[in-house]
């Protein structure tokens, strides 16, 4: 934790405003009958504290602070009546306060916001029912004075509601907010933040979620406990009636109203508590519809809070920094400057010692083996790249290396660094010194950019700030490292995700598609990084689908497919291996092309559609007409565009830019990718709902029923009450493809048909599809493969990041090397262009 | 639970255990009506409803106020599950529906407000006084020497009814399937083109029809205050939590579980600690299985 000056004032400011609100108390500038409520809001500005901290940097909602706040009342009551000093109640209030919280923070990372919602409730309820019951110590609902605490340490006496009392109670309110501020701006906080906004990425820097909560809600139980021996001592009296699960609202209230996680909220949500009578009565209305007004309009309105909302202009008046949150980022000089070799000389890779082995490496969910008898080995000093089509069992490698395969099955052994690996827990693997990323940079959304970074250690030095800051200058993120990362185009995040790995210079960096949604320029810089670090001597397993800039970057490349290794080699000769450019391409066989009576009419037609999201291009300047009667194949590959120009073209998605015209009343429907079947309805309820939605009721519903049912195979037939979540991945794509028939369509959009699916199961889908334009659907197919696109279409349009790289038809003999070059390079010119570039870095 | 605590001294111990088994599934079956209520709701709009029970609170009184004036007790119970429905409706569309979808905590922070609001409301118009709430039959039958009340079978056999109305909506009509359909994939029910607002409103007005029964299956034993459905709601919880949250089996077999916990409990444990015992064995129940009897496992991918 590092002191700098303006944290310190920050923390100064409690305990000044604490002695000036004493000091006013004294000089009887506050009227005597206000002196009790001043001293209640400071007790309740602790209580909003633990319960607004525990919720703002830990995610744990508790209804359950009611029960500590009772806990520690009824200590000082009990003390009082059995002579305990003053600081056994204390200890003794704080220590079950501790536990009981710990366990719950405990449990509760298990579940989600609403189980610990439920957990909490019961606890309240548990602990009010014993307080009510229990009277030999709790005096039932009649309750238990507490007349006075002596300090075994000799400070005296503290009389139950004496003026001593509401000092000791401003003056503690004012030392818990003076923890508070640094505890704000620690390593701490960051962990808890961390452990909250992301679980599984935080685990895979070292931070484990359960203890983190625990940790977290043992400090609030603990501090809850501490108010209420203050709240015992203030009032003079005990009795269960304040502890009231409505207190337990009241309190959630008054944290979002302050603002959840900030320490001057908590004051101006202790404020809110105390004088909310009063303010009911000014107003007129019962005390809780008052509450409930506030929350729900807070809510709606309000939703960070009144402090937030307040401090927002406050602050950017201070900082007078224009927020941009597309400013261009100017690559740092030293990056731009590198000129690291095309690819590290060869003799350098390979030939270090064996960081990493796998062997017979499995990974099963349920019954679907994700990965089968994988094995690898790493050298220190190599960067390997993995290849393979979607759902080749890629990820799985990576998340079983990190420790995240969550409840799938893992087995056969795996050697890190000369220790076994697997029965590492993913929270430990950082610390051997595994490092990864993630394919949509899960980077930690309320953290700072510099934080993001920070949060991977324990306990912060000014060095490690310093060298933080280093980190993000070399990776160009110095200018917004105070900036949150949703602020940040994706291309930064996967920056900031990839600087996450980075920090603590691990061993083995895991990167998962990192080349993914970003753009040529990025894409170069990230390459230059990957050579940097490699350089630097740290391994390096990278999988993506952009193979032109992975091939780049690699020295050798493993092909996978079905979750099997189907081949390896050097990036140059990789792609020549046929097995594994058959399952990029698919092969081409005996398959034919429905004949053509492709009509003049336009069905659909784009003109110049793109689509982003969240500041990634998914399509850009799309031009595409689909005719009726036609089969038209979209091409690409994963993460070309295809699933965004089904949603576009099915009318359920609508492009950002461009525009969609229809010929007429055109009824379209979609298959989408992955079939998407509503797994635990039957198959005849899969058919009848989507029906359903598209107007069709009653008899016709039952007669497009009957004849959808004909369409289906004979062994889907006879298992129409079967849930659909038993099919097999090919029996799903026929019900997906019928849910899509039944209601008539005039164009069939099939998304990926083929995906996952046995080879013969491929041909009987596609037979089948044949069959439908055969009898004149008009049917657009969004294929990963380029070859089956080409054995069935009519037209193709091949997809390139976002853009049609080639359009033609199939029986063109010119068209198939176009489409091929298009599908791999976006386009043959493109591809000459990308080859001459690297023949040119190559030489400097 | 007036009516089971004063006869179980009359007959032997196992006319007592059936007594106590009746009066709990009793009690189970209206816990398990509004865990139905709750998991309906929940299910299709991610809204954990803290307010049906302060809803239906509304809808009691009002028909307490038609009994008062002599309309028949089933009408009034009509007009309660009327009036609860359109209550829930206006408050969905008015404070829920503004928060925008997947607000899981600040739409049941709301319902939590809702519900202040409504207690408040109720008992500045009815008062704080409790009042009786009538019976739709009075009288008990005597059953292996136990004298049954008989408003307890007509519970059990009202809520049955209830649920079986409910699981023929959802399991044999196409309307039903398009709910399961929504609440399982909201994504995929928008690609096919379901009308997910509607299908939302409709699970809303079903839930809060579910929870007036309820209200008024249970009034008649408790007597009615503007909070006398919150311990039953809470049990409810204890329900659905413990058969898994999403699944409807769940919320009516865990509000029966709780129900006859609860009920042996109280005459064989302690009848002051009934509450210490049934959510204590839901939170042991959910730590060794935390998606609960009858929910799925789900496993966050990257």
């Amino acid at each position: 934790m590092v002191f700098n000056r303006s944290l310190l004032a920050r923390a100064a400011l409690g305990p000044a405003a604490g002695a000036v609100l004493m000091a006013f108390m004294a000089s009887g500038a506050i009227p005597a009958y206000q002196m009790y409520s001043v001293g209640l809001a400071a007790v309740y500005t602790m209580v909003v504290l633990s319960v607004g901290l525990l919720a703002g940097w830990s995610g744990i909602w508790s209804v359950g602070h009611p029960a500590f706040f009772a806990i520690g009342a009824y200590f000082a009551a009990y003390g009082s009546g059995h002579d305990w000093p003053l600081e056994a109640v204390v200890l003794g209030a704080v220590a079950t306060g501790a536990a009981l919280g710990a366990f719950l923070g405990y449990a509760g990372a298990r579940f989600s916001v609403l189980y610990i919602a439920l957990l909490t409730l019961a606890f309240t309820t548990v602990t009010l029912e014993l307080i009510n019951r229990w009277s030999s110590v709790t005096g039932g609902d009649q309750g238990v004075p507490v007349i006075q605490l002596r300090s075994a340490l000799g400070f005296g006496t503290l009389l139950g509601g004496g003026a001593e009392a509401q000092y000791l109670a401003v003056g503690a309110a004012a030392v818990v907010l003076a923890l508070a501020v640094p505890a704000a701006a620690s390593g701490l906080r960051m962990r808890l933040v961390a452990a909250k906004s992301h679980p599984l990425a935080a685990r895979t820097i070292g931070i484990a979620p359960e203890a983190q909560s625990s940790l977290s809600f043992a400090v609030s139980g603990a501090c809850t406990c501490f108010a209420g021996v203050l709240l015992g001592l203030l009032t003079g009296f005990v009795s269960p009636e304040p502890f009231s699960l409505a207190f337990g609202i009241s309190l959630i209230a008054a944290c979002v109203l302050g603002g959840v996680g900030t320490v001057l909220g908590a004051v101006a949500g202790g404020i809110y508590l105390t004088w909310n009578p009063s303010l009911s009565s000014a107003v007129g209305l019962p005390q809780p519809v008052v509450q409930g007004l506030v929350l729900i309009g807070v809510l709606l309105f309000l939703p960070g809070g009144v402090v937030p909302f307040l401090a927002k202009p406050a602050r950017s008046i201070l900082r007078r920094v224009p927020r941009r949150p597309d400013a261009e980022v100017p690559l740092p000089a030293e990056a731009s400057a590198d000129h690291a070799p095309l690819r590290p000389p060869s003799e350098a890779a390979g030939s270090g010692p064996v960081l990493l082995h796998l062997e017979h490496m499995s990974v099963s969910y349920g019954g679907l083996k994700a990965l089968e008898d994988a094995s690898l080995t790493l050298r220190q000093n190599e960067i390997l790249a993995v290849i393979g089509p979607n759902g080749a069992g890629k990820t799985t490698l990576l998340n079983a290396l990190s420790g995240l395969t969550g409840n799938g099955r893992v087995s056969g052994t795996a050697d890190f660094a000369g220790r076994p690996l697997l029965r590492a827990r993913a929270t430990a693997r950082r610390r051997l010194g595994i490092g990864r990323t993630f394919q949509h940079a899960e980077v930690f959304s309320e953290l700072t950019v510099a934080e993001n970074v920070l949060c991977t250690r324990r306990r912060i030095t000014p060095g490690d700030r310093a060298d933080v800051a280093r980190l993000l200058h070399s990776v160009g993120l110095a200018d917004v490292a105070d900036r949150r990362p949703g602020e940040l185009p994706f291309g930064l995040q996967k920056r900031l995700d990839l600087a996450r790995a980075m920090a603590e210079e691990p061993k083995l960096l895991i990167l998962d598609e990192p080349f993914g949604g970003l753009d040529a320029g990025e894409r170069a810089l990230l390459a230059r990084h990957i050579r940097r670090l490699h350089a630097g001597g740290t391994a390096v397993v990278v999988i993506d689908h952009v193979l032109d800039d992975l091939f780049s970057v690699a020295h050798r490349v493993l092909a996978f497919d079905f979750g099997r290794t189907i081949g390896e080699g050097t990036p140059d000769t990789v792609l020549q291996d046929p097995k594994v450019r058959s399952s990029y391409l698919g092969s081409v066989d005996g398959r034919t092309r429905p004949p053509e009576h492709v009509g003049e009419r336009s069905m659909i037609r784009l003109h110049g559609v793109g689509h982003t999201y969240g500041g990634v291009i998914a399509l850009r300047d799309v031009d595409l007409d689909v005719r009726q009667g036609i089969v038209l194949g979209v091409a690409g590959a994963n993460g070309a565009g295809k699933s965004t120009l089904a949603g576009i073209l099915h009318g359920s998605l609508e492009p950002a830019r461009g525009d969609r015209k229809t010929g007429g009343t055109v009824r379209t429907s979609l298959a989408p990718e992955g079939r998407a079947l509503f797994k635990t309805l039957s198959l005849r309820e899969n058919l009848e709902v989507a029906a359903y939605a598209a107007g069709i009721t009653g008899a016709p519903l039952r007669e497009r029923l009957e004849e959808t049912v004909q369409w289906l195979p004979a062994r889907l037939r006879d298992r129409m009450s079967a849930s659909a979540g038993g099919l097999s991945g090919g029996e799903q794509q026929m019900l997906a493809i019928a849910r899509a028939l039944i209601v008539s369509p005039d164009v069939l959009i099939v998304d990926e048909p083929a995906l996952g699916l046995a080879p013969a199961l491929v041909d009987e889908v596609y037979d089948r599809l044949a069959r439908l334009a055969h009898d004149g659907l008009t049917v657009v197919l969004l294929e990963q493969l380029l070859s089956r696109a080409m054995s069935v279409c009519h037209e193709v349009a091949v997809l390139h990041e976002g853009v049609v790289a080639a359009h033609g038809r199939p029986g063109d003999p010119e068209f198939a090397a176009v489409a091929e070059a298009a599908y791999f390079n976006g386009g043959l010119e493109a591809a000459t262009t990308a080859a001459a570039t690297a023949r040119t870095s190559q030489m400097n | 639970m007036r009516g089971a605590n004063a006869l179980f001294h009359e007959g032997g111990t196992v006319s007592q255990f059936l007594l106590v088994l009746v009066s709990g599934v009793a009690s189970g079956a209206v816990y398990g009506l509004m865990g139905l209520g709750l998991v309906i709701i929940y299910r299709a709009t991610d809204v954990v409803n803290f307010a049906m029970a302060s809803l239906a609170t509304l809808g009691l009184y009002v028909a307490l106020s038609l009994h008062d004036r002599g309309v028949a007790t089933v009408l009034g119970i009509l007009a309660a599950v009327a009036i609860t429905v359109a209550a829930g409706l206006v408050v969905r569309e008015t404070v829920i529906r503004p928060l925008g979808q997947g607000q899981l905590f600040s739409a049941l922070v709301v319902t939590m407000g809702v519900s202040l609001v409504a207690e408040s409301t109720a008992g500045s118009i009815w008062g704080d006084q409790p009042k009786d709430f009538p019976s739709l039959v009075d009288g008990t039958v005597r059953w292996s020497g136990a004298a049954v009340p008989v408003q307890s079978l007509v519970t059990i056999a009202v809520a049955a009814v209830a649920m079986a109305l409910v699981g023929y909506l959802f399991a044999r009509t196409t309307l039903g399937s398009a709910m399961r359909a929504a609440a399982e994939s909201a994504d995929t029910a928008r690609v096919i083109g379901l009308s997910s607002q509607r299908l939302a409103r409709i699970s809303w007005a079903l839930g809060l029809g579910l929870a007036a029964l309820a209200a008024c299956l249970y009034a008649p034993r408790s007597g009615l205050v503007p909070t006398a459905l919150v311990a039953p709601l809470f049990r409810a919880f204890a329900g659905i939590f413990l058969g898994g949250l999403t699944s409807m089996y769940g919320a009516v077999l865990g509000g029966l579980t709780i129900g006859v916990l609860d009920n042996l409990a109280a005459n064989y444990v302690s009848a002051s600690f009934r509450d210490t015992f049934v959510f204590s064995f839901t939170v042991l129940v959910l730590l060794i299985r935390p998606q609960g009897m009858f929910g799925t496992r789900t496993f966050q991918r990257v």
